[in-house]
C-alpha cells in the first residue's frame, strides 16, 4: 500500500481530539521511526514549538528516531522475565533491544514485535498467544468483574447483551444523574489503580465542578510490572469498560472520553477500537448517547512507553501533547484535568465494575467483601507461583489462602521467600507478614499497600538483593526526572543496589535509608515515594542477604 | 508611547503595524508574546512574515506604503458593522460624523486593490479590534518613515478614537521608539518647534520665559529640519554640530548628504569613534560612552531613568553636556557654567513642565513616567484619561496618497529597508562587540525564492540593486519573509550602504524620509 | 502591614499572618523574610516543584509539600523550618551535590550562579556522600562566543526551559530523555545559533550552578579585584531595560539584567546583554582632533580643540548670520547633552536652528 502523504496524515488527525499521540503512531507505523522532517512537519502543523516536540517524543521508550527502530523487537526484561531467560532471548533475537514489563507476567516472556505481542521462554518458542482467562474461582466465591468474563463471545457487543450488558446503563438512564451518583456512592466502590480514591466522591466532584465540556478518561496504562489485570478485562470484556464510561459520563455530565492504553498492549487496541465501533453503530455512543441532544463519545489514545503516564496527571499531560511531567496538585483532575477542564480518571477496573454494581445494586456490591470492606478486587498473581493469573477475590481476603489454595503455593518443592505488592511499588512482604489479608489497612500496617494488586512471588532460591535492584533499575529507568529526589534518589539506590555506594555497611545502610526516607516524604508523585519501599523492605525482611552482599564487594 | 509597557500584557486585541518587534524591541516583544500566551488576539500589518507575523492570528502583508488605504477599510468596517465606540465618539471627539460619512467610501475590496490584502482579512482584523474591549497599536517606523508617515499615525489615532481604545488601561497608540534617548532628546528641547518639553517656540509667553532663563531672545519662527538644513548647507547654513549621529550612512541619498557636509565652511562633530561622518569633520571631539557618563535618559513609554558611570572613560573623553557648555564659553556666552549633569538635568526640570515634579534625585528608582507636573505628583503611565490635552480628540480626514516613487519598468521591484536583531544601526557599537559577527556578519538581501529564479540570481550570490539615485551590491539571501516582488536589507553595513539609494521624497510635515519605499531594479552581479 | 487589603490568615510558624487569595506559601513566606532554600524558583516563572528543598509542614498532611506549587488556604498551620523539614533539605543538597563536576563556578558566570554552592555551605551539605555517577554532559562542540554549555554542572531545575519559554517566549531550549538521563538540549541536540535561541542570556542568569554561563563576562576572569556593580540603562533600543553593569579594574567584564528593573524586569537581549565591549574597543577616540592644513585629523588638545570649534562658530554667524549655524542632537546620549544642544543653539544664537537625529 502507498504510503499516504505527510499532509494525508496531518489532515487526517489535526483535527481529531488529542491528536498529537496518534499523529506520531500513524508517522511511527508508515516509516519505521519518527525522522526530523516528520517532527518538524508535525510541529508546524500543530503549533508545538519543535524543540518542546523533540523533548517529548525522547520521553517515551518506544518511539524510535533512526530507520528501522520500531521494527526491532523488544523483550521484556521486567522482575518476573529476568527470571525466565529474557536476557538470553535479548542476546540471541537478531536486533533485539529490552522494555519495561509488558504486563504478561502470566506468560513469560513477552516479545513486542511491531504490533505482535509473542511469548515464549526461548527464542524458537515464541509465538502470538491471547491473554489467558482468569482462572475459575475455586472457592464459588462470588465475582463481579469477572462474573461474565469467561462467557464465549462476550467481548462482541451481542455476546456483551446476552449477558445482560448495557441493561443497567439503560435502566441508569431513566433515572437522575444524582441518583447513579447516590448509587455508585453507596456502592462503597474505589479506585481499582491503587490510590482508592472513593469513586462516587470523584464524579460527584466532576459534576459539581465548572466548566465544559467535561472528559471520562479510562487509565489504561498498565504499567506497573506484575500487573496484567486491565489487559484481561479490555480484551474479553471491551464493552464493560465502555459502559462504565457511558455511566460516568452521565452522572458527571462529560460528553468525550479518551481510553489511554499502554503501547504493549497493540491486540488490545484492536479490540478496543472494534467495541467502540459496534456502539457507536448501534448509537450506544455519539449524538444522542444519553438521547435527542445529548451526546458522548468515546477515543481510544495509545501511549508509548513511559510508566509515569499511569500516573493521571502524567496522562493528562501525555494526552494533551505535552511533555508528561506530573502536575503539581493541587489543582485536582476533579477541577483542571484534561486541557483543564473537570475530568474524571478512573482505572480500567473501576469502570469495568460499574456495570454490574448498576444491575445488581449497590448494596451487592459492597457485600461481596469480607467484613467491613466493600467489594472485590483482581490480584495479577505472577512469578514462582504455581498457577499465575488474575485472581478476583473480596476484599479482606488472607493472602495465604490465595498463595496456597487458590494458586497452589511455590513451585516444585520451594517454600515461598518473599512477595511484592502493588506489582513494584509496595516493596516486599515476607515471613511472619505475609499473614495479611488483602486490603490496604491489613497491608499498610505492614509499611506496605495494596495499590493496583501485583503480587510477584519469589521462592527460597531467590537472591533478594538482585531482584530489588531489579525493581530499583526499573525505578530509575521511569522516573520522569522532573523532581530532585526521585530523579538522583532512585539512580543512587541503584547504584548502591548493584555494588556502589560505601564500602562499610554502617555507611551503606545510612545512605540508603537516608535517601529513602527523603524520597518518601519529599517526591512530588507516588513514583519517588514508593520507589524506596523496595530498600526499605529489603533491609526490614533481609538484612543478612544485603549484609552478605555489601561485604563480598 | 501612550500606555505604559506593563500593559503590553492587558490587551485582549493587539494590533501591530509596521513595527518588527521582535528584532527591533526584543524584550517589548516577550510581553506581547505573554499577551498571546494570555490568549490576546495579535493582528499583524507588515508587508513582510516577520517573527511577529508568525506569532499572529491575522497578518495582513500589505504592500508596501500601502497603509493608508489598509486603515481607511479597517474605520470602513468598524463604521459598518456597529462597531464605533458611540459614547465615546459623543464625550470626547469632534468630527466624529465627518469621519463616519469618510470612510464610508473605503470599503475592504478598495483597500485590496491597493495593498493586495484579501479583503475577508482586512474585514475579520477590523472587527476583531472593533470589538475589542481593550485594543491595543504598536507601532514603529514602518509607520513614520513614509512621505505619508504623519498620515499614518493620524489613521491610526483615528481608529483608536472611533472604537474609544485610548486613555485606558490596555488600550492606546503605542509608537516603539528606536533609540535609547530618541525620546529624550525631543523631551529636552532637541527639535526646531519646541522648546524642552514641547513647549511651542510660536508662543511668545515660552519665548519670554526662555529668554528669561537663557538671557537671549529666541527667534519666534520656527527652524528647519535637519533634513532642509542638509539641503542649506553651503548655502544658508554653514556651521553646523553634530553630536552622536552617524549621518552619512543612516540618512537617506548618501552622497547628497556627504556633499551638504563637505560644503560647510565649519563641522564639528562630537562621538565616540571615528564615524564615516566624523571623518568629514574640521573638529572631532571625544565624548564619553555609555557606562562612562553619569545623566539621564526617557524611554519609549516616557519613564524618566538615571545613567550611571561605571567606568574611566578613555584618554581624553568628556561628557557631551561638558564639551557643548565649553565650546560656548570659549564663545563667550553667558549662562554655561555647568559642573555636573545633575546641575543640567535640575535646570531642564525647572523649565519644563512635564518635568516640574522630577529632580536628579527623585528619579533615582526610575519608577516616574511623564508628564509629572508637581512634586507631589505620581507620573503619568497612561496619557489621554478622561480628557485630551486639548480638549477633544479631532479626527483627521486622510486620503490615500501613492508613495513618492512607485515601481515601473524601469524600476520594478519593491525595496524596503530595516534592523535586524543582532546589529544597532550602523553597528558602531554592536559591530566593535565581540562575538556579534557570530551571528551576524554580512548583510543580504532578503530575496522571494520565486523571484530568485525569476531575475536569474542564485541564492548566496551577488546581485546589484539600483534606484534613480545609484546602485549597491550585496549578497543574496532566498527566503520566504519578503513576498514575491519585494525585497529587504537592512542599513547597518556601511559595504552595503542601502542609503545611496534611499531617499526618494519625505513626508511634508515631518521630514521624515520614505526610508521604507524605495523601487528598485534587481540584476545579477559577479 | 495593611490587613484590609489581604483576604484572610494563616499561621506561618505559629504566628497568624496576613494572606491575598491565591498567595502561594513560598510567597507568604517570602513576605515574612523564611528564607526558605530552592533552587528551581525564579519568581518571574510559574512555580515547579522540582527540586523540593522549599517543603514545608502542614498541620495535617502527612508529608511536607512544596511551598512554591502549594496556595495558601484560609486557616492553614505552616511550619517552614523544623529539624525534619531541615534534615530533608540536608539529604536533598547533598544529592544535588553529588551529580555535578563543580560545586564551585565563577560568579562572572550568571545572576544566580552561585545559589547551589550557597545552600550546600548553608546545609553543611558538602559532605561527598551518595557519591555516583554524575549527569549531564557538556556541549563543547557549541562554540557560540556567547553562552556556555557546561551540563555536566547541570541539575535539571528547569529554570533555563522555562525562562526560554514563559519568559522570552522563544522555546529554543528543551529537555531530553528522562529520570537520570535527563538532558537540558534544543531541537535535535543542535547548536543554540541552529535553535530558536536569540542569545537573550535569560538562561545564564536564571541558572543557579553557572551550567549555563557567560562566556563574554568569563573571559574576564582574570581581571584581578573585586567585581562591582553599577545600575544604569541599556544603550540601545527604547525599551530602556535597567542592567548592573559588572565592572573589575576599572574595565566592563559584563552585564546582568535588573531583575527589578522598572522596563524590564529582568530581560535583555542579546545586544543588552552582550555587546557591551564597544566602550572599551581600542578604536575609541580618546583625544579632540582637528584638521590641518594638510587637509587630514590630528590629535590635540582641549584647548585648541575647543577654540577651534567655537571660533569656527562665531565666525559663521558673524559673516552669514545667526541662522548659519546648525545643531544636530543625539538621539544615543543622554538629556543633558541634548538639553545642551538647543541651549547652545537657542541660548547662543538666538534660533531654532536645531534638531535631532529622529528623522532618519
Amino acid at each position: 500500500m502507498k504510503r499516504p502523504s505527510d499532509g494525508e496524515l496531518l489532515a487526517a488527525w489535526r483535527d481529531e481530539p488529542a491528536p498529537l499521540l496518534p499523529l506520531l503512531h500513524a508517522f511511527h507505523q508508515c516509516d519505521g521511526h519518527l525522522s526530523e522532517k516528520t517532527l518538524r512537519a508535525i510541529s508546524a502543523d500543530l503549533g508545538i514549538p519543535i524543540a518542546d516536540l523533540f523533548g517529548t517524543v525522547t520521553f517515551y521508550h518506544h518511539f524510535a528516531r533512526t530507520p528501522g527502530g520500531r521494527e526491532k523487537p523488544r523483550v521484556c526484561v521486567g522482575p518476573i522475565c529476568a527470571l525466565r531467560g529474557a536476557q538470553e532471548i535479548v542476546d540471541r533475537l537478531d536486533g533485539a533491544t529490552t522494555m519495561p514489563c509488558p504486563g504478561r507476567c502470566d506468560q513469560p516472556v513477552p516479545v513486542l514485535d511491531g504490533d505482535t505481542i509473542l511469548c515464549g521462554d526461548t527464542p524458537a518458542t515464541l509465538t502470538n498467544v491471547d491473554s489467558p482467562l482468569p482462572p475459575e474461582s475455586p472457592d464459588e466465591i462470588e465475582e463481579c468483574v469477572f462474573a461474565q468474563i469467561r462467557t464465549p463471545g462476550r467481548a462482541g457487543l451481542a455476546g456483551y447483551r446476552e449477558t445482560g450488558g448495557y441493561e443497567g446503563l439503560a435502566r441508569a438512564l431513566t433515572g437522575s444523574p444524582q441518583d447513579l451518583l447516590e448509587s455508585i456512592d453507596a456502592s462503597g466502590l474505589a479506585g481499582r489503580g491503587g490510590a482508592g480514591f472513593p469513586t462516587g466522591r470523584k464524579w460527584r466532584a466532576v459534576a459539581e465542578a465548572e466548566g465544559e465540556p467535561k472528559t471520562i478518561v479510562c487509565n489504561a496504562d498498565e504499567g506497573e510490572p506484575g500487573c496484567f489485570k486491565d489487559r484481561t478485562l479490555m480484551d474479553y470484556d471491551p464493552h464493560a469498560v465502555i459502559e462504565g464510561m457511558l455511566a460516568a459520563g452521565f452522572a458527571t455530565g462529560a460528553t468525550r472520553g479518551f481510553i489511554y492504553l499502554r503501547y504493549e498492549y497493540p491486540e488490545t487496541q484492536n479490540i478496543l477500537e472494534r467495541a467502540i465501533e459496534e456502539a457507536r453503530a448501534e448509537g450506544l455512543l455519539g449524538s444522542e448517547a444519553f438521547g435527542p441532544g445529548r451526546p458522548f463519545d468515546l477515543w481510544v489514545r495509545r501511549g508509548a512507553g513511559a510508566y509515569i503516564c499511569g500516573e493521571e496527571t502524567s496522562l493528562l499531560n501525555s494526552l494533551e501533547g505535552k511533555h508528561p511531567f506530573p502536575r503539581n496538585r493541587p489543582p485536582f483532575p476533579v477541577t483542571h484535568g484534561y486541557e483543564n477542564l473537570p475530568t474524571v480518571v478512573n482505572n480500567v477496573e473501576t469502570l469495568a465494575s460499574i456495570p454490574h454494581i448498576l444491575s445488581k445494586g449497590p448494596d451487592w456490591y459492597r457485600n461481596l467483601a469480607i467484613g467491613d470492606h466493600a467489594g472485590t478486587k483482581v490480584i495479577s498473581l505472577s512469578g514462582d507461583i504455581r498457577r499465575p493469573g488474575n485472581y478476583e477475590v473480596p476484599l479482606g481476603f488472607p493472602l495465604q489462602v490465595l498463595l496456597q489454595d487458590w494458586a497452589g503455593g511455590a513451585l516444585g518443592d520451594r517454600d515461598i521467600q518473599a512477595v511484592t505488592m502493588a506489582g513494584l511499588s509496595g516493596g516486599f512482604l515476607a515471613k511472619d507478614d505475609l499473614d495479611v489479608t488483602l486490603d490496604e489497612p491489613s497491608i499498610r500496617a505492614k509499611e506496605s499497600f495494596l495499590g493496583a494488586g501485583g503480587i510477584m512471588v519469589f521462592d527460597d532460591s531467590r537472591d533478594m538483593v538482585e531482584v530489588a535492584h531489579a525493581a530499583m533499575e526499573f525505578f530509575a529507568e521511569e522516573s520522569c526526572g522532573k523532581c530532585f529526589p526521585c530523579r538522583i534518589g532512585t539512580h543512587r539506590l541503584t547504584e548502591r543496589l548493584s555494588g556502589g555506594g560505601p564500602s562499610d555497611l554502617g555507611d551503606w545502610v545510612d545512605e540508603v535509608t537516608d535517601l529513602g526516607q527523603t524520597m518518601k516524604q519529599t517526591s512530588a508523585c507516588g513514583l519517588g515515594q514508593a520507589a524506596p519501599l523496595i530498600t526499605e523492605s529489603l533491609l526490614r525482611y533481609f538484612p543478612d542477604q544485603v549484609a552478605a552482599r555489601v561485604e563480598n564487594r | 508611547m501612550s500606555n505604559p509597557l506593563d500593559d503590553m500584557e492587558k490587551p485582549d486585541v493587539i494590533f501591530c503595524i509596521g513595527t518588527n518587534m521582535t528584532e527591533c524591541h526584543p524584550v517589548a516583544a516577550t510581553r506581547i508574546k505573554r499577551a498571546i500566551a494570555k490568549g490576546a488576539k495579535l493582528i499583524v500589518a507588515d508587508p513582510r512574515q516577520v517573527a511577529l507575523a508568525e506569532l499572529a492570528d491575522i497578518h495582513l502583508p500589505l504592500r508596501v506604503g500601502s497603509d493608508v488605504s489598509l486603515l481607511l477599510a479597517m474605520a470602513h468596517v468598524i463604521a459598518r458593522d456597529g462597531l464605533v465606540d458611540e459614547a465615546f465618539l459623543e464625550e470626547r471627539t469632534t468630527e466624529g460624523t465627518k469621519f463616519l460619512d469618510h470612510v464610508a467610501e473605503y470599503p475592504p475590496e478598495w483597500a485590496e486593490s491597493i495593498t493586495g490584502v484579501d479583503a475577508k482579512l482586512i474585514e475579520q482584523a477590523a472587527q476583531w479590534y472593533g470589538a475589542a474591549e481593550r485594543g491595543a497599536i504598536y507601532y514603529t517606523l514602518g509607520i513614520t518613515e513614509h512621505i505619508c508617515g504623519v498620515d499614518n499615525v493620524q489613521s491610526l489615532c483615528n481608529l483608536a478614537l472611533v472604537t474609544g481604545n485610548i486613555g485606558r488601561e490596555g488600550t492606546g497608540i503605542n509608537p516603539m521608539r528606536g533609540q535609547n534617548n530618541i525620546q529624550g532628546a525631543g523631551d529636552c528641547g532637541a527639535l526646531p518647534n519646541n522648546y524642552p518639553g514641547f513647549q511651542s517656540v510660536l508662543d511668545p509667553a515660552n519665548q519670554a520665559k526662555f529668554a528669561e532663563a537663557y538671557g537671549k531672545e529666541v527667534d519666534l519662527e520656527l527652524g528647519p529640519t535637519k533634513v532642509q538644513a542638509l539641503d542649506m548647507c553651503g548655502d544658508l547654513i554653514r556651521a553646523m554640530i553634530i553630536n552622536g549621529e552617524n549621518t552619512v550612512v543612516t540618512d537617506p541619498d548618501r552622497e547628497h548628504c556627504e556633499h551638504a557636509l563637505k560644503s560647510l565652511d565649519h563641522f564639528v562633530v562630537i562621538d565616540i569613534f571615528l564615524t564615516e561622518t566624523a571623518k568629514l569633520a574640521d573638529v572631532v571631539l571625544p565624548a564619553t560612552a555609555w557606562a562612562e557618563t553619569d545623566g539621564v535618559c526617557a524611554n519609549t513609554e516616557r519613564r524618566v531613568q538615571r545613567l550611571r558611570k561605571a567606568v574611566t572613560p578613555p584618554g581624553e573623553a568628556k561628557p557631551d553636556w561638558w564639551i557643548v557648555s565649553r565650546i560656548a564659553q570659549r564663545m563667550g556666552l553667558e549662562g554655561f557654567t555647568f559642573n555636573s549633569a545633575k546641575e543640567v538635568f535640575n535646570e531642564l526640570c525647572g523649565l519644563s513642565p512635564i518635568y516640574a515634579g522630577l529632580d536628579w534625585d527623585r528619579i533615582e528608582r526610575g519608577e516616574y513616567l511623564w508628564p509629572v507636573p508637581h512634586k507631589e505628583h505620581k507620573g503619568t503611565p497612561i496619557l489621554h484619561r478622561g480628557e485630551f490635552e486639548n480638549g477633544r480628540g479631532i479626527f483627521q480626514l486622510i486620503e490615500y496618497r501613492d508613495p513618492a516613487e512607485t515601481i515601473s519598468p524601469e524600476f520594478p521591484v519593491w525595496l524596503t529597508t530595516g534592523r535586524r536583531l543582532a546589529a544597532y544601526h550602523t553597528r558602531t557599537q554592536t559591530g566593535r562587540s565581540a562575538g556579534i559577527d557570530y551571528l551576524l556578519s554580512e548583510e543580504t538581501l532578503e530575496v522571494n525564492p520565486s523571484d530568485v529564479a525569476t531575475w536569474g540570481l542564485e541564492d548566496g550570490g551577488w546581485c546589484t540593486l539600483t534606484s534613480p539615485r545609484g546602485s549597491v551590491r550585496v549578497k543574496v539571501e532566498s527566503n520566504k519573509r519578503s513576498p514575491p516582488g519585494t525585497v529587504f536589507v537592512s542599513f547597518s553595513f556601511d559595504d552595503v550602504p542601502v542609503n545611496v539609494l534611499t531617499g526618494g521624497g519625505y513626508d511634508p510635515v515631518t521630514h521624515t524620509a520614505e526610508l521604507k519605499v524605495c523601487p528598485v531594479r534587481v540584476e545579477p552581479s559577479l | 502591614m495593611d490587613r484590609n487589603q489581604y483576604d484572610y490568615e494563616i499561621t506561618l510558624d505559629g504566628e497568624r499572618v496576613p494572606v491575598t487569595r491565591g498567595e502561594t506559601i513560598y510567597e507568604v513566606s517570602e513576605r515574612h523574610r523564611k528564607s526558605i532554600p530552592t533552587l528551581c524558583y525564579d519568581p518571574r516563572l510559574e512555580p515547579l516543584g522540582a527540586c523540593r528543598l522549599c517543603i514545608v509542614e502542614i498541620e495535617g498532611a502527612r508529608n511536607p509539600v512544596a511551598s512554591c506549587t502549594t496556595v495558601a488556604q484560609p486557616g492553614m498551620k505552616v511550619t517552614t523550618k523544623s529539624a525534619r523539614l531541615e534534615m530533608h533539605r540536608r539529604v536533598l543538597m547533598e544529592m544535588v551535590g553529588s551529580e555535578n563536576r563543580d560545586l564551585d563556578v565563577d560568579p562572572l558566570s550568571g545572576y544566580a550562579s552561585d545559589e547551589m554552592a550557597t545552600l550546600l555551605d548553608r546545609y553543611d551539605a558538602r559532605t561527598k556522600r551518595f557519591a555516583g555517577s554524575r549527569s549531564g554532559t557538556s556541549r563543547p562542540d557549541d562554540d557560540n562566543p556567547f553562552i556556555l554549555r557546561d551540563y555536566e554542572n547541570c541539575i535539571s531545575c528547569y529554570r533555563c526551559v522555562r525562562v526560554c519559554a514563559e519568559q522570552e517566549g522563544d522555546y529554543a531550549i528543551s529537555m531530553m530523555n528522562r529520570g537520570f538521563e535527563t538532558q537540558i538540549t534544543t531541537e535535535f541536540e543542535g547548536l543554540l545559533k541552529d535553535s530558536a535561541c536569540t542569545f537573550c542570556g535569560q538562561c545564564i542568569q536564571t541558572c543557579p550552578t553557572g551550567a549555563l554561563a557567560d562566556v563574554k563576562a568569563l573571559a574576564n576572569k582574570d581581571v584581578p579585584g573585586e567585581t562591582e556593580k553599577t545600575r544604569t540603562v541599556c544603550p540601545y533600543c527604547g525599551v530602556g531595560c535597567s542592567v548592573d553593569v559588572m565592572t573589575r579594574d576599572d574595565k566592563v567584564v559584563g552585564i546582568l539584567p535588573a531583575m527589578d528593573g522598572p522596563a524590564n524586569k529582568g530581560a535583555l537581549c542579546v545586544k543588552g546583554q552582550f555587546a557591551f565591549d564597544f566602550v572599551s574597543h581600542p578604536e575609541r577616540l580618546a583625544a579632540p582632533l582637528v584638521r590641518g592644513d594638510d587637509g587630514e585629523l590630528h590629535e590635540t588638545d582641549w584647548d585648541t580643540a575647543l577654540d577651534r570649534a567655537a571660533t569656527g562658530f562665531a565666525q559663521a554667524a558673524e559673516n552669514h548670520g545667526r541662522q548659519s549655524v546648525y545643531g544636530i542632537a543625539s538621539g544615543r546620549a543622554p538629556h543633558e547633552a541634548a538639553y545642551m544642544m538647543q541651549r547652545f543653539i537657542r541660548g547662543g544664537f538666538g534660533t531654532n536652528q536645531i534638531d535631532n537625529c529622529s528623522r532618519a
